[in-house]
């Protein structure tokens, strides 16, 4: 399943991902830069923080339980389309999703 | 099917050799021996990245809840350090608000600036001083005890507090003296928090005591006793000697120094400083089940232990990782570990330490100079960092 990154500068990166895996973890294992992801999605650290792309918002759903306090603590602005990238799992419905990314996640 | 055999075990490797110089131990194990039962610490040590990963990301198997170590005794507490899932959970949220990032941002690196003129105000230009024991530790003491709620506790007791407390959990040889030690800790700590609570219970405040106490849901008071003294204990040695340390690194390596002042890397630096010479070397994991590494069974009961120090130089992700390099291009360093005890005090130890000490400090001394490189010393085994820091400050 594909996933686009765009980057804050505009640089797109395509990943495969496995169904089921976490945005956080196909960016982590493809070594995108932009996603740290230290916690390793126990939802700790946020720094996995992505932006949906509007046309994918409704698709991706909304955030989990814990997840807007955690962003709180995002490095970056956070907007209506902030997630954790580690609370999103790739399914038939997200094939091709895009993902932007913060300028930074420290 | 499982693979019956057991990891190799060692007998040859002291606790003094991985206190003195663990380095040279660990590539070696990396290289020859990844998995290894090493007798004089009666643990399983894991050394390569990828192994220290799965175990802290993978709690259902390996459990924070080891109830062989001396920790409860030391703290006359279970702490949340010590804890698994929905309980672990619950005690880390009631505390957290006071060390994310938001908080950070309006209270305490405001604080903290503040701190690192007073605390560089007093440090005599044109000497040979010990950072190490003039700058690291009472900064470090003096901002916990503010996030912590008691900035009443002078930095003179804040460091022996989380000394007794460390010198109690580490206590494996179960010495009764260094049990009463941690006791007169204790009690001395208890007494501050019952004055504390009550003056938060009146003033609230952004702290950590504050947060927990005033909240709508409290969990238990002695919960909330046993985790600021869990703080005090971890809050002050990994900040103190990330900031040695990354000082030692730009002392050794001068135009790593030259390059980072030019580029404002300061940030970069310090993930460089805590992967290069990480201050909590390694963690142990209580084995729930049968379980396979590497082709090793590791049973049930076994205590493995994560050897953070050795992930971080592992060859698969590092070049040259004996090496300070602030300017390598991937740092997946796991200082702060993984996982659901993912470290509390990460977002505070960058946003101070990384975001702002470090600049000050070489703003203020541009030429300050390390003469005798071979006269600072480094210990630890769990926690490791230079003793001493003789610097000519100019």
């Amino acid at each position: 399943m594909k996933i686009t990154f765009i980057a804050a500068d505009g640089t797109e990166t395509a990943v495969d991902a496995a169904e089921g895996e976490s945005i956080m973890r196909a960016a982590v294992r493809n070594d995108v830069d932009g996603i740290i992801g230290e916690c390793g999605g126990s939802m700790m650290c946020a720094t996995c923080h992505c932006y949906v792309d509007e046309a994918w918002a409704d698709a991706t759903g909304q955030q989990e339980d814990g997840e807007s306090d955690l962003l709180d603590c995002a490095a970056s602005e956070v907007r209506p389309t902030s997630r954790l990238s580690c609370q999103i799992r790739m399914s038939a419905e997200l094939e091709g999703v895009v993902i932007h990314l913060p300028e930074s996640q420290l | 099917m499982l693979d019956h055999r057991l990891a190799p075990l060692d007998d040859t490797i002291s606790i003094d050799d991985l206190t003195v110089a663990p380095y040279p131990i660990y590539r070696r194990l990396r290289a020859e021996a990844p998995v290894l039962r090493v007798k004089s610490v009666g643990r399983t040590f894991l050394t390569k990245a990828e192994d220290c990963k799965y175990v802290k990301d993978t709690p259902e198997i390996f459990s924070s809840n080891d109830p062989n170590t001396p920790m409860k005794r030391a703290f006359l507490a279970h702490t949340l350090m010590r804890k698994d899932g929905p309980e672990h959970m619950a005690e880390r949220m009631a505390m957290a608000p006071a060390l994310m990032p938001k908080t950070i941002q309006e209270v305490w690196a405001p604080l903290y600036r503040q701190f690192v003129d007073e605390y560089l105000d007093r440090l005599p230009k044109g000497e040979v001083v010990d950072l190490h024991v003039l700058l690291s530790e009472p900064i470090a003491a003096r901002i916990l005890a503010h996030i912590l709620g008691i900035p009443e506790a002078t930095d003179a007791q804040m460091s022996f507090w989380s000394q007794a407390l460390i010198d109690g959990a580490g206590n494996f040889g179960w010495r009764p003296d260094l049990f009463e030690i941690s006791d007169r800790a204790n009690a001395e700590m208890d007494a501050m928090l019952a004055r504390a609570v009550e003056r938060v219970r009146a003033q609230p405040d952004r702290s950590a005591l504050s947060v927990m106490v005033n909240s709508e849901n409290p969990i238990a008071m002695s919960q909330i006793v046993a985790n600021i003294k869990i703080a005090i204990g971890g809050g002050i040695n990994e900040p103190r000697d990330a900031l040695s340390t990354i000082i030692y690194g730009f002392l050794t390596e001068p135009e790593q120094l030259e390059e980072t002042r030019r580029t404002g890397k300061w940030g970069q630096a310090f993930e460089e400083g805590v992967r290069w010479v990480a201050p909590i070397q390694a963690s142990s994991r209580l084995v729930l089940e049968d379980v396979e590494i590497r082709g090793f069974r590791i049973p049930k009961g076994d205590t493995v232990m994560t050897i953070q120090a050795s992930a971080n130089h592992d060859e698969d992700l590092f070049d040259h990782p004996e090496r300070f390099d602030v300017f390598r291009t991937k740092n997946p360093h796991q200082s702060f570990g993984s996982g659901p005890h993912h470290c509390g005090g990460a977002h505070i130890a960058r946003r101070t330490v990384g975001a702002i000490m470090l600049e000050a400090l070489f703003e203020r001394f541009p030429n300050m100079t390390l003469p005798d490189p071979q006269a600072v010393l480094w210990r630890g085994f769990g926690f490791r960092g230079p003793i001493n820091l003789p610097v000519k400050l100019g």
